[in-house]
């Protein structure tokens, strides 16, 4: 692992789509019969499409990771301590499973923990606005102790209010190698929408109604 | 004007914490009142040249003892970190230095947000080149004590082979201490524990000095992360210096377009800030300026949003309320303390002209030398760019941007909250561009004599040891 910003899509970046359709080309020469078959359906609508309207480019969601808009990802693997996979599995049973509380965050979308090779490791994944550490300090300061509880399963982890908290996930964490997000909105604007449109709703309902 | 005569008595002062003797001056005596100094930036062509000049400069370099009551002139100095690496200060302890700060506040753009018309590629020479090493600035609250501090300056850089003059810029000399677009500034400043002055009126609990001065404990308890050895770094600080060119008739025609009359043109002025031109917070005073509340520094700061949680009185987006939201219910979960600097704005150039409209007055050379202060300066303002400038997101705004500093984007928007429904404005503008910038660390005064030491340098002995 590295603790470099590493690019979303790796050396494929600076390639022409005509480049990189014939690298996919010779890759899937190789591929099982479903997988060529596939590809042979579908290569000159993904050339077209690749080249007539190029997606909005994924950047960099600062040290580590991918943004795509205003939304970037974050996938961290890291082995458990002694211990840690229970004690986690014990937290978060405390809410069934749902971190509920994290809403007062203000910028996660969604987070999942998934226990990995026999409770030996863990991976954590979650989408949330912004830059990568724009807003890891307010936590430490805020909400050390809900970090610490989550991330002391894992081995190691030098607790969030010490200088290496951040060098520690850095250097667990894994850049996606692809990246969507649907709706490019932070949670705060999700909310504000959801709050227009409930108003708006009771406006109609008010008109209708009369 | 000190401190204390400003404040007038009971000026409550706890135990001093930290150690102010070795402390620069400028991190905590405000600016004075009025005010005058040049900031200048010099280049040294071997560490020879800059060790000399460290040791002549250094006995006039003012400390922080008493900074209460201190009303004599000051001299500060700081140092890039060009200037650190050709002064000869060894690797390993060059290594400790954030890579923020290794960097260069023109190699972090990025980060920063600076594109566009800020981008460095616009920034006025000598900025962002490596050519700044030492930056010094002298403040004097009257003109005659400005120019003997300037002439003994003067005769510490001048004439010397090996140090090259690339900026002397004076500044302030303002009438009534306005800034370029006619306000009142610097008036809110973080209060600093341990610094030996209680808080004052408004300016909420003290903050814990590690986060403005280096070697002291932080908000979360522990010390932030320290250049080394620790001699260089503690008691030290780190410096933002952000060149802002005013851009006086785009600023003045888009209060004529948005406003019919002179009243409403200085509520909307005030609405862009949160404070009246006279520093009258719109809190306080929120329909019509009060002038004497704007000049009485034991009330113009003295207030929460409690009262005001939708910005119907001081916006949302204002520039006051994004800097420093207090008590403001956030979109975000954030820590207001940990977003905090040190401001020591500096106007230079021709005073505010309200009639000035023309797209020439534009580039009339006058703006701000905005330095700004904090253990994590360089930190601080990458969030600050990020998240408080160009952003909304933090307050429910969306993507609008600080009217004041923010960088502006075609069809951007300023939100006025009222009653029945908010207004908005179209197509705000950039009124404050960026022409340059550098980091800077403020060394202790034992520092500057440890980087004044021909010895430290020399690789035989190892960093960590002063008596080598």
């Amino acid at each position: 692992m590295t603790t470099e910003t590493s690019t979303a899509t790796g050396s494929g970046q600076d390639l022409t789509v005509e480049e990189k359709i014939s690298q996919l080309r010779e890759l899937f020469a190789d591929a099982p019969e479903v997988g060529r078959t596939a590809l042979k359906n579908v290569l000159s609508r993904l050339a077209s499409d690749a080249s007539q309207k190029p997606p909005p480019p994924i950047e960099s969601a600062g040290r580590v990771g991918s943004r795509l808009g205003k939304v970037s990802e974050l996938t961290i693997i890291a082995p458990f301590a002694p211990g840690g996979a229970q004690r986690l599995r014990a937290f978060l049973k405390l809410f069934g499973g749902n971190l509920a509380g994290a809403d007062d965050v203000g910028t996660v979308h969604d987070m999942r923990f998934v226990f990995l090779d026999n409770d030996t490791r863990m991976l954590f994944a979650t989408a949330y606005d912004g830059d990568w550490d724009a807003y890891i300090d307010d936590f430490a300061t805020k909400i050390p102790d809900f970090l610490d509880i989550i991330d002391s399963a894992w081995e190691g982890w030098p607790g969030i209010r010490s200088p290496q908290a951040k060098d520690y996930l850095a250097k667990h964490q894994v850049t996606a190698e692809g990246w969507y997000v649907a709706n490019d909105l932070t949670v705060a604007e999700t909310r504000r929408l959801t709050r227009i449109g409930q108003a708006v709703d009771q406006f109609l309902d008010a008109v209708g109604d009369s | 004007m000190t401190l204390v005569d400003r404040l007038g008595s009971g000026l409550s002062r706890p135990p001093v914490t930290v150690e102010l003797d070795d402390i620069q001056a400028t991190v905590l005596r405000y600016r004075p009142e009025p005010y005058y100094g040049t900031h200048v930036m010099l280049h040294m062509a071997d560490a020879q040249a800059g060790r000399e000049f460290l040791r002549r400069v250094t006995p006039h370099v003012g400390s922080a003892a008493e900074w209460w009551q201190a009303g004599q002139p000051w001299i500060s100095v700081a140092i890039s970190y060009a200037g650190l690496a050709g002064l000869g200060v060894p690797q390993d302890s060059l290594d400790s230095f954030p890579e923020a700060f290794r960097a260069g506040m023109a190699a972090r753009a990025g980060q920063l947000r600076d594109d566009g018309d800020n981008a460095p590629a616009h920034w006025d020479a000598p900025f962002g080149s490596g050519q700044v090493h030492i930056g010094i600035s002298i403040f004097s609250d009257s003109e005659q004590a400005w120019y003997q501090t300037m002439a003994m300056a003067r005769r510490q850089y001048e004439g010397f082979p090996g140090l090259a003059v690339l900026i002397e810029q004076d500044f302030g000399a303002q009438p009534g201490d306005l800034n370029p677009l006619g306000y009142k500034d610097s008036i809110g400043q973080p209060a600093i524990e341990g610094s030996g002055v209680d808080p004052l009126p408004g300016q909420g609990p003290a903050i814990k000095a590690g986060e403005f001065i280096l070697g002291y404990p932080g908000e979360a308890d522990v010390p932030l992360p320290m250049p080394q050895p620790d001699v260089l770094g503690r008691n030290g600080t780190f410096a933002g210096l952000r060149k802002y060119q005013s851009r006086v008739g785009t600023f003045n025609r888009f209060l004529r377009e948005h406003a019919r009359t002179e009243e409403e043109r200085e509520l909307l002025a005030a609405k862009l800030v949160g404070r009246w031109r006279s520093g009258a917070p719109l809190t306080l005073a929120p329909d019509r300026d009060d002038p004497a509340l704007g000049a009485d520094p034991r009330r113009n700061n003295d207030f929460s949003y409690a009262a005001d949680p939708d910005g119907r009185q001081v916006p949302l987006g204002s520039h006051m309320r994004r800097m420093n939201p207090r008590d403001t219910r956030l979109a975000i979960l954030t820590d207001v303390n940990i977003h905090r600097v040190i401001r020591r704005s500096t106007t230079y150039g021709a005073p505010y002209d309200p009639d000035a409209i023309s797209p020439a007055d534009d580039e009339t050379p006058h703006g701000l030398y905005f330095i700004f202060l904090s253990a994590k300066a360089m930190a601080t303002l990458e969030f600050l760019q990020q998240e408080w400038i160009n952003n909304g997101n933090f307050t429910g705004l969306g993507e609008e941007r600080d009217p004041n500093v923010g960088l502006q984007q075609d069809g951007a928007t300023f939100t006025i909250p009222q009653e029945p429904v908010r207004r908005r404005i179209h197509g705000i503008q950039t009124f404050n561009v960026l022409r340059g910038g550098e980091y800077f660390f403020l060394p202790s005064l034992s520092a500057l004599r440890w980087l004044a030491d021909d010895q430290k340098g020399a690789g035989s002995c190892r960093a960590s040891t002063t008596t080598c």
